[in-house]
């Protein structure tokens, strides 16, 4: 279970990492791809079957497609940027605050005592059919509320990238 | 069996700030957008981690995981269509570029 833990960690940190850093935006995206593999595979590991199954659909299936356009869309010829030094030497900032927070946040998480904590209990039995169960139940005013999100903010997108083609 | 909650922490503090550190220091908007994703997704990380270690038998961080998916779904389409309207403008999608309010 640990050695799953930590390849799982290092596969989705390196993903992480390389989207982050990458000059190209296309392999960008495809290491952000990579990182939501391994946030699935994470959600697979914690048996959270539905959860990892919606994040591929939606993430990868739907979003990184989504991001690909929107590059495809909108890059100059290479889809490259400049390199860090016309950031002004400014890059050192945002990385330093980064880490500082990560260092914060850990630190919390040690002192919160529940760093030792073991899993509550085993739910060896699938829970989507709960889930489904729930979601026309007790959730179905967040389930409603969530369509119409979805709804305007199809709308908004549409009327947003459409925008300057009417003006004309 | 399984890793303690605290491993889980630290990866979930890890994602974060390297998502972080990529929309602060990245100078493309989609970029920045991509940084955003990974952040978001280190928090939904959090949200099923402790839904697993401390459920009392219910599932309501999954579900609150699951709204959270939709939410950035829609928020990442509502961010693109903007990228590609501010490139319509400014011919760029530089975020050093973008420096007026007024369109």
């Amino acid at each position: 279970m640990t050695i799953v833990f930590l390849t799982m960690s290092a596969v989705t940190v390196l993903g992480a990492v390389l989207a982050v850093t990458l000059r190209n935006l296309v392999h960008c995206l495809l290491a952000l791809v990579l990182f939501f593999l391994g946030i699935a595979g994470h959600f697979f590991l914690l048996r959270a079957d539905f959860l990892g199954a919606a994040q591929i659909l939606i993430y990868i299936g739907a979003v990184a497609v989504l991001i690909l356009f929107a590059i495809m869309l909108t890059r100059n010829i290479t889809g490259t940027e400049g390199g860090r030094g016309s950031l002004g030497g400014a890059w050192w900032l945002g990385v330093g605050i980064a880490a500082a927070l990560a260092g914060l946040m850990c630190a919390a998480s040690r002192r919160s005592g529940l760093a030792e904590k073991l899993p509550y209990g085993a739910t060896e039995e699938g829970v989507v059919k709960e889930i489904g169960r729930l979601l026309v139940t007790d959730w179905v005013v967040p389930l409603e509320i969530m369509a119409v999100l979805l709804t305007a903010a199809l709308i908004g997108a549409v009327v947003i990238a459409l925008e300057e083609e009417r003006k004309r | 069996m399984s890793v303690p909650l605290g491993y889980y922490l630290v990866l979930g503090a890890v994602l974060f700030a390297v998502g972080l550190c990529g929309a602060l220091t990245r100078k493309n908007a989609i970029a920045v957008l991509m940084s955003i994703e990974i952040m978001f997704n280190a928090a939904i990380l959090n949200f099923v981690v402790f839904w697993y270690y401390l459920h009392n038998g219910a599932l309501t961080g999954q579900m609150f995981a699951l709204f959270a998916i939709a939410v950035a779904a829609a928020e990442s389409a509502v961010g693109l269509a903007l990228v590609i309207s501010v490139y319509r403008h400014y011919k760029s999608v530089d975020v050093d570029e973008m420096k007026a309010l007024k369109g």
